[in-house]
């Protein structure tokens, strides 16, 4: 993984990870461990990240059964948005599921995270992932390496600082 | 869900355009993987361009009524003002160097939203079609022109620009000589 970047943002990490459980995209943000006041291990974050993806089955399912509606009525934010997927002891994990099975997931650091900005941050991200897909040099399903969309990320990121 | 009448139609444009920047990015990749080099795709790119131009320039021509652009530079402003504007939707403004060389610049191409270029295909030409069709174009109206790609925003330029040279205006009667 890429270097901890430095921001005063709420996000500690941001991921892309696609249907098949295979990372597209991983950033962490510089975030001191709450205890030791140390920078955190990215490590720390991937782990986080991997136990996550479980939690995606579970609350896509839950969804689906309190009467959401059907992947016919478009992917807006509603169906998308899956919420808080868990919290550790010192961040919590937010998760967005497109309809194609594209996993959204952000690791905040702060516990005075709204979820209007969470939700909305997830949906320029979306956006900006649309765009860099779209890119015809980028092969579905690999790594995404754009350099523009590293920016945008970090300015996403940092807007909500 | 009130938009302006004008900011929705610059939606529905670029809704509309997607389709089209996708496929001519994939012919682009296609064309990649089958001939390797980006130098042979560049070839490729204006071969193909050229064939959209040569009768490209009848439906335009037939569509705006223009009346035959007499010299190189009417042909070049009509380009730039009309051409780029109908088939690209795009506002493109010439400069002319003098009577046989000019620049055409703009600032957006539909044909490269979304698209990155990566280290090692620098070399690569992306929108050399473009170059193509306006070359064919105006070899149906007897000029026989060179167009370049001057300053290219995939490559960190600030805008495109298409530098354009005549040749020489040939004459109708005789057939064209191969490349």
């Amino acid at each position: 993984g890429r270097q901890p970047r430095r921001s005063v943002a709420m996000f500690a990490c941001v991921a892309i990870v696609g249907p098949q459980n295979n990372p597209l995209f991983i950033q962490t943000y510089r975030s001191d461990n709450v205890v030791t006041g140390m920078q955190e291990d990215p490590i720390k974050f991937h782990y986080i990240l991997h136990c996550s993806l479980d939690a995606f089955e579970e609350k896509a399912s839950t969804k689906k059964s309190v009467g959401a509606k059907g992947i016919s009525q478009g992917a807006s934010s509603g169906d998308c948005y899956l919420g808080l997927l868990y919290p550790t002891e010192d961040y919590k994990v937010y998760g967005y599921l497109t309809s194609t099975q594209v996993k959204l997931i952000l690791v905040t650091s702060t516990f005075n995270a709204k979820e209007t900005t969470v939700r909305q941050v997830f949906e320029k991200l979306h956006k900006a992932y649309i765009d860099a897909i779209s890119n015809p040099f980028y092969t579905h399903g690999t790594k995404i390496e754009s350099l523009g969309f590293s920016k945008i990320v970090d300015q996403i990121v940092s807007a909500t600082s | 869900n009130t938009l302006s009448s004008s900011s929705s139609s610059l939606k529905k444009k670029k809704k509309n355009s997607e389709l089209f920047t996708l496929t001519y990015g994939a012919l682009v990749r296609h064309l990649l993987l089958d001939l390797e080099s980006p130098e042979e795709v560049n070839k490729q790119l204006d071969k193909m361009g050229h064939n959209i131009g040569i009768r490209l320039v009848d439906d335009f021509l037939a569509k705006t009524n223009t009346r035959r652009c007499r010299n190189f530079s009417e042909a070049t402003k009509t380009i730039a003002e009309t051409g780029f504007k109908m088939f690209l939707g795009v506002t493109a403004r010439v400069s002319p160097v003098d009577d046989k060389e000019c620049k055409i610049v703009f600032n957006e191409n539909p044909l490269t939203d979304f698209v990155e270029l990566p280290e090692k295909l620098q070399q690569l030409r992306y929108c050399n079609l473009l170059c193509g069709v306006i070359r064919g174009a105006l070899e149906q109206i007897s000029m026989k022109v060179e167009v370049d790609i001057a300053r290219d925003p995939l490559k960190g330029d600030d805008k495109f620009e298409l530098h354009m040279k005549l040749v020489e205006y040939v004459n109708e009667e005789y057939p064209f000589k191969d490349d």
